[in-house]
């Protein structure tokens, strides 16, 4: 299937030779790209242009710049809301591959260039396009950028919460810590105390940011399944992928040893109940 | 300035417009009630027990804010590493006698992992919003959002549901396989849009004078830039031009805003951002917002009303020391500097000591001892080292919520013919066998 | 013969009347506000793109053949408020101070024309917040009247700062077209404070500049005997700095592809033009379809950009869209021929 059918509002006119081949522009002294990352960034642009939110976020474009006017990140990298939707509307593969591999991940996704732009786009949400893309298909570029994120990927697939106050540790995240601003002195207080002192029960853990009840992380691991968002972490990470399915095995266990304990306790609650299929 | 009549006239021109030309502008709250017609899905209504207040939106609609019998939809981070945020909202509707159910069967929206490295999909995100929904809806207790990226992401995944069929079909698959069914809210929630409606309750409770307070309002972006039709605005706050939350409590209570230059700047969390590219946060938030906020508007406390602006904010400007800045600027949620005028403790409460930025002078300037309570709250840590049961906002549940979403009885709906009481029963009757 | 309705006081529908009475035809001439000259005269326009000839140079003859002309009866502070068809014709209801009941007329022409877009809509430029921050329909006045001070300390500004395109081409504000008028006026308004105060630094923000056809002189003659200088890129927001002494204008120079804010003692918007509120009323009275965008639509816009397509209703000026004043009194002479015929059956 020629890509140029896939385009919207569009009338094929390129031959679909010249459609396999679009014309790339090379920057001087950018490396060409190898047959199969020319292979990969043709599938990525014909997915990308083929996504049913790609004719909904690419409206058009008078450049007025408002977009880039509220950008954070336009202030502090080579990167601008305007240029990336010049790059989904009228980019061809190389150039949608180039911005791939490092400005999709400038964005801040603030939506200040939504709320501005006068055409109507959605910008934040076409690099999030990239973005998914970029995951699925496991880009190099992108395992570097998200490397760091194992450890929270993993609270978040398994209990559905980003963030653990046991991440803030004497060498990591230290200013996010109490007593910070108390200075270093102050640093010995102990974690698990002062989470004890947070007046509300499910806070009262180190290892998430409140806890989470099997049944809830059991539902959630089963949207991720059936979303295809483990798929999608399997082109990333096979083997976080794989490390998640265990976790997760050993919390259905639990939720089944559980539920053999609690069985008569809760037939007298609230009688005969029925099974839980998660 | 103009009147609170003319703000009006130029939001119904501009909501007329809007709806009528180009990006169309629909109220999805409208689509809604037919699709519940249809049987597509179920409408969390607001009740009578949810004492509802209505607001203005920017253009004009109004926005129903339930006020009691609220499900709270924590936010990972603020939970995570500013828990007072959560703690001084629960403190307050203990205080101001408005019921809640707080508990363990809630995931977070997701939303901070999606826009930080879009390991997830639209699919996936609709699906956890719609089974937090529907939760809520089991429960009988309509759904409060503490987070602005969550309260963000939320309307968009409702106006996703509501707008595409192959994507509501998908996730109502999902959500049967685990026996839920596809709920949507009638009005999605911010907690300062509950604050803003408890002004007059709040402020016949203050106990601190914070005349004395000079404030900058950092504005949310996932508040009022997602899907800005919905962001409550008042006609009396700002000329209507800016959202009224959280600047409205501010004023309720006497406190005064000051205006800045980067009002409009985001706040530097950036998602990905303040997890791993950590220098880009901090320079962010230190150069463009707490320096002009300190500089030009001379502001003794930096207010905002969401978990990654509270972050970032405060937890960037300890590395400016490394630059030879004293920059100290306390930032805190609105609900807390307003827990705080309420008499709220500082760090049982309020929880300061796990905010960065110091509070000490703030404090002195709202007339409060922040030192005697430092010195009460290290006795309470003494306490429970010695193995004192941990004070709490409301009797701690059951062990066996750790692993059922079950309800004790004392959160279970009052009518037991209610259609909503009956969808608890399935529900335990769900989880166990 | 029953005279023909004139509806609308401003340069379409005054030439309109003084082209029908010169054809010998009755007229009755109707305008709500208490003055001639329409959108011009209510904001004391100062010189008119592309020539810089003083607007009254133009508003005045145009009146002044209006009041000579016996045939022309006029009514100020007057509106339609019901219309009636007849066989031939219309029976209008008139409302005002001078006269008011039912009417006979032959014909109508529409000459309703625009408003100017009230810029309080785009809430971050801070108009209505800020008092630096004017409107250049204001702004026509303030150089008309030379006070060309800063509302705020009555100060000569330093630096000014036209942001081009104010509720035009923005679907945020529901009006996706061109006022066609906002460039050129706006170079002009900043040719005008370089002629009377060249020490006063003047930007222009644009995305496009639109002097269409030979108005293009302005735009290039603003720049090589002027000094303006243009930014390509819009204003995104609009806030205080300087503890409020100053406008920050944040934007993007999209030349240089960089952000830039840049501190202003003035900023001028560039309102676009609406529909106005007389030509969505007459719409109504007379059931005549409208656009998209609101505006009058003529049957056949190509051929006949002055029939409405109902028999004996004439349109006229910026009743249809965005218009110049050389366009609208050429429309005027236009409908006003149509009208003629019709009425002579």
């Amino acid at each position: 299937m020629s890509v140029v059918a896939h385009l919207p509002h569009r009338t094929p006119t390129l031959t679909d030779t010249e459609a396999a081949h679009p014309p790339a522009l090379e920057l001087t002294g950018r490396r060409p790209l190898t047959a199969e990352e020319r292979r990969t960034a043709e599938t990525i642009f014909g997915e990308f242009r083929a996504d049913g939110r790609y004719r909904e976020y690419v409206l058009g474009c008078l450049n007025c710049g408002e977009c880039t006017t509220g950008c954070p990140a336009a202030r502090f990298y080579d990167f601008s809301p305007r240029e990336m939707l010049q790059i989904a509307a009228v980019g061809d593969a190389t150039t949608l591959w180039d911005a791939m591999q490092e400005k999709i991940w400038a964005c801040c996704q603030c939506y200040t260039c939504n709320m501005r732009c006068r055409f109507g786009n959605d910008i934040a949400g076409i690099i999030s396009v990239m973005r998914e893309l970029s995951v699925r298909h496991g880009l190099e570029s992108t395992r570097r950028v998200l490397a760091p994120f194992n450890r929270s990927l993993t609270l978040l697939m398994t209990v559905g919460t980003q963030v653990a106050s046991d991440m803030i540790q004497p060498d990591f995240f230290r200013d996010w810590g109490p007593f910070a601003a108390a200075g270093e002195k102050s640093w010995d207080a102990d974690p698990h105390l002062l989470r004890q002192a947070i007046p509300i029960d499910v806070l009262q853990t180190t290892t998430s940011s409140w806890e989470v009840s099997v049944q809830t992380s059991l539902e959630l691991f089963r949207i991720y399944e059936e979303a295809g968002v483990l798929d999608m972490l399997r082109g990333l990470d096979p083997d976080l992928t794989e490390m998640l399915i265990d976790i997760i095995e050993e919390r259905r266990e639990e939720f089944e040893e559980a539920r053999t304990r609690y069985h008569s306790q809760l037939a007298a609650m609230h009688g005969p109940v029925a099974t839980f299929s998660g | 300035m103009l009147s609170a009549h003319q703000i009006r006239e130029i939001v119904a021109e501009r909501d007329a417009r809007r709806r009528g030309t180009g990006k169309k502008v629909v109220d999805v709250r409208e689509e809604m009630e037919r699709l519940e017609e249809k049987g597509e899905l179920i409408i969390h209504r607001i009740r009578p027990e949810n004492a509802p207040v209505n607001v203005e939106t920017l253009f004009g609609w109004t926005k129903r804010i339930p006020t009691s019998r609220l499900w709270h939809h924590k936010s990972c981070g603020q939970c995570g590493n500013i828990p007072g945020y959560p703690s001084a909202l629960l403190w307050m509707m203990n205080a101001l006698g408005k019921s809640y159910l707080n508990e363990p069967h809630q995931t977070s929206c997701t939303a901070w992992n999606y826009h930080g490295t879009a390991t997830s999909n639209p699919v996936a995100l609709a699906a956890v919003a719609a089974r937090n929904f529907h939760r809520a809806y089991e429960t009988d207790h309509f759904p409060l959002i503490h987070c602005g990226t969550s309260y963000g992401d939320y309307k968009e995944m409702r106006k996703l549901l509501v707008e595409n069929a192959e994507v509501r079909h998908k996730v109502r698959e999902i959500l049967r396989k685990m026996g839920r069914d596809l709920v949507l809210p009638e009005e999605i929630v911010h907690y300062s849009e509950w604050v803003h409606a408890m002004r007059p309750e709040i402020l016949a409770r203050r106990t601190h004078d914070v005349s004395g307070v000079v404030a900058t309002v950092h504005e949310p972006c996932h508040y009022y830039k997602m899907i800005p039709e919905d962001a409550v605005y008042d006609p009396e706050i700002l000329g209507g031009q800016r959202p009224a939350v959280p600047t409205g409590i501010l004023l309720a209570l006497g406190a005064r805003v000051a205006d800045y230059s980067t009002w409009y700047d985001c706040c530097g969390f950036g998602f990905r951002h303040i997890l791993s590219e950590r220098e880009f946060s901090r320079s962010f938030a230190n150069l463009r917002k707490i320096r002009p906020m300190i500089e030009e508007a001379h502001s003794d406390v930096a207010i905002t009303s969401d978990t990654g602006c509270v972050t970032t904010l405060d937890k960037s400007q300890w590395i400016a020391r490394a630059h030879g800045e004293a920059l100290a600027l306390p930032v805190l949620a609105d609900v807390q500097f307003a827990a705080l005028a309420m008499g709220a403790h500082p760090y049982k409460i309020v929880q300061v000591h796990w905010h960065a930025a110091p509070v000490d002078r703030l404090l002195e300037k709202m007339g409060i001892d922040g030192r005697a309570a430092k010195a009460e709250f290290v006795e309470y840590l003494a306490a429970l080292k010695r193995g004192a049961t941990p004070e709490t906002l409301y009797p701690p549940r059951d062990e066996i919520e750790k692993y059922f979403a079950v309800n004790k009885g004392q959160v279970l709906p009052e009518e037991p013919a209610s259609a909503a009481s009956g969808a608890l029963v399935a529900a335990v009757g769900r989880a166990l066998k | 013969m029953n005279p023909v309705l004139v509806l609308g006081g401003g340069p379409a529908g005054l030439s309109a009347a003084a082209e029908l009475a010169s054809l010998g035809a009755p007229v009755l001439l109707v305008e709500k506000e208490e003055y001639w000259g329409g959108n011009p005269r209510r904001w004391h326009y100062s010189l008119l793109a592309p020539d810089l000839l003083p607007a009254e140079e133009v508003l005045n003859p145009l009146v002044s053949r209006v009041e000579g002309a016996p045939l022309i009866e006029r009514h100020l502070r007057t509106t339609v408020s019901r219309v009636e068809p007849l066989s031939s014709g219309f029976r209008v209801e008139l409302k005002g101070p001078e006269t008011s009941g039912w009417r006979e007329v032959s014909s109508v022409v529409l000459a309703t024309g625009f408003d100017h877009f009230d810029s309080r809509r785009k809430y971050e430029y801070g108009y209505g917040r800020y008092p630096d921050v004017i409107d250049f329909k204001e702004f026509e006045g303030m150089i008309h009247d030379d006070r060309l001070t800063r509302p705020s300390d009555g100060a000569l500004p330093k630096r000014i700062a036209w942001l081009l395109c104010v509720g035009s081409r923005d679907v945020q504000v529901g009006n996706p077209w061109c006022c066609r008028m906002g460039c050129a006026v706006s170079i002009k308004q900043a040719v005008e404070v370089r002629q009377k105060h060249p020490e006063i630094d003047t930007y222009v923000y644009y995305m496009d500049i639109r002097t269409y056809g030979l108005w293009e002189d302005l735009y290039w003659k603003s720049m090589n005997e002027y000094g303006v200088k243009f930014i390509r890129g819009r204003i995104g927001q609009i806030t205080q700095a300087e503890g409020g002494k100053r406008l920050l204008a944040t934007g993007e120079d999209t030349i240089l592809s960089r952000p830039t804010e840049v501190p202003f003692d003035m900023i001028v918007l560039a309102s676009g033009m609406e529909p106005g509120t007389g030509t969505k009323e007459a719409a109504q009275l007379f059931g005549l379809p409208v656009g998209p965008e609101g505006f009058l639509t003529p049957k056949l816009s190509d051929l006949n950009p002055v029939e409405s397509g109902h028999p004996g209703i004439f349109l006229a000026g910026a009743a249809t869209g965005p218009k110049a004043i050389p366009d609208a009194v050429t429309e005027g002479m236009g409908a006003a021929l149509r009208a003629y015929k019709h009425a002579r059956g």
